[in-house]
């Protein structure tokens, strides 16, 4: 039970920290490549942590190697175009100008079926009015519609809108972030007034403060 | 929100390079130490079973305990690195070696001790950095 309890610590650290090395990237949009690991890794992580019969480094060894190796081909493909089309293969076109590629569609075993459904969980039910439609290399279908099928933008309309910016979190559960406050240019006692100016008395009454770098605030008090 | 950290990609191209050397390089020294002390281990018992086929049984115990004591000095190591059946078995075969060097038995220590001397060479060879174990 204790050999148990600790090598799922050790391994579950090892592999966090080594997931966290990888870069976000790897964390939200898989590559062929990056499946693969994650499937070998959660394998070999999890035989040597219920077997205590088997060495830990026995699980540690190759998970270090696949880190390495990921990480190593990581960097290539960002350095190297060849070895990134190689590695992670390029997106296909399965739909140009309303026509559906059928060469290109049976080449990444996208059946009808798959195609429509991705076109429909993006809205789009009529094939006539999606100029392309991109199978990129992550699995994702991208949609991209005819011009006069966009809906408008400002610019468009020639509207003139405010920038408001990218929103930070100033508070959270009553705690102030000092360095987004620092990033935006506020200072503490900014905080405090403006918290004051809508109602709450001071920074544990806050449950969620957003401002943005026009000086937007969003500001959700705490539950009583 | 933290402010962008300069890294640049190559150093992460050889940090990881590195550390599969130095894997690579851990992975050399342990068959080197593996084969060194299987094969030490090893001598001894051969060089104890000729002295028990010489009738000289109080040589061939003692030699054969020293072999012990040295498996025995890198149990840590062993139990780190290698699947531990395989030295629960080498263990085994140990007692029964002893034992029977103990007794005098010749036939069965012979058995045992070529048992013994067998499986230390299957271990050390399934360390070797070679065709055979990689496929």
């Amino acid at each position: 039970m204790f050999t148990g309890l600790i090598r799922t610590m050790i391994f579950y650290l090892v592999i966090i920290v080594g997931i966290r090395l990888m870069g976000k990237r790897q964390v939200g949009e898989l590559e062929p490549s990056e499946l693969v690991l994650s499937l070998l890794i959660a394998d070999l992580a999890a035989v040597p942590m219920q077997d205590y019969g088997i060495p830990i480094t026995t699980g540690i060894f190759p998970i270090l190697t696949l880190l390495c190796l990921t990480m190593i081909l990581s960097v290539l493909t960002m350095k190297n175009i060849r070895f990134r089309a190689l590695l992670c293969g390029r997106p296909s076109i399965v739909i140009r100008d309303g026509q559906i590629q059928q060469q290109e569609m049976a080449r990444n075993r996208l059946t009808v079926d798959e195609l429509l459904e991705e076109l429909r969980s993006r809205g789009y039910t009529d094939l006539s009015v999606v100029k392309y439609a991109v199978l990129e290399t992550s699995g994702q279908l991208s949609v991209l519609p005819y011009a006069n099928q966009k809906p408008p933008t400002a610019r468009d309309l020639e509207v003139s809108v405010t920038e408001g910016g990218l929103p930070l979190v100033v508070v959270s559960d009553g705690c102030l972030l000092e360095h987004n406050l620092e990033a935006l240019g506020r200072t503490r006692t900014w905080v405090e007034r403006e918290i004051r100016n809508r109602g709450c008395s001071g920074l544990e009454d806050v449950f969620l403060l957003l401002v943005d770098q026009a000086g937007g605030v969003y500001l959700a008090p705490k539950e009583e | 929100m933290t402010k962008p950290r300069r890294e640049h990609p190559m150093f992460r191209l050889w940090s990881a390079a590195a550390i599969l050397a130095l894997l690579l390089g851990l992975s050399l020294a342990n068959a080197w130490y593996v084969r060194r002390l299987t094969a030490g281990i090893g001598a001894h018992l051969e060089q104890a079973q000729l002295l028990a086929e010489a009738d000289s049984w109080a040589e061939a115990e003692a030699l054969t305990r020293r072999a012990w004591q040295d498996w025995d000095g890198e149990k840590r190591y062993v139990y780190s690195l290698l699947q531990h059946e395989d030295a629960d078995q080498i263990l085994r075969s140990f007692r029964a070696v002893l034992q029977y060097v103990k007794i005098e038995e010749m036939d069965q220590y012979a058995a045992a001790n070529a048992e013994l001397i067998a499986q230390l060479e299957l271990l050390s060879e399934m360390e070797q950095p070679s065709l055979l174990n990689v496929f």
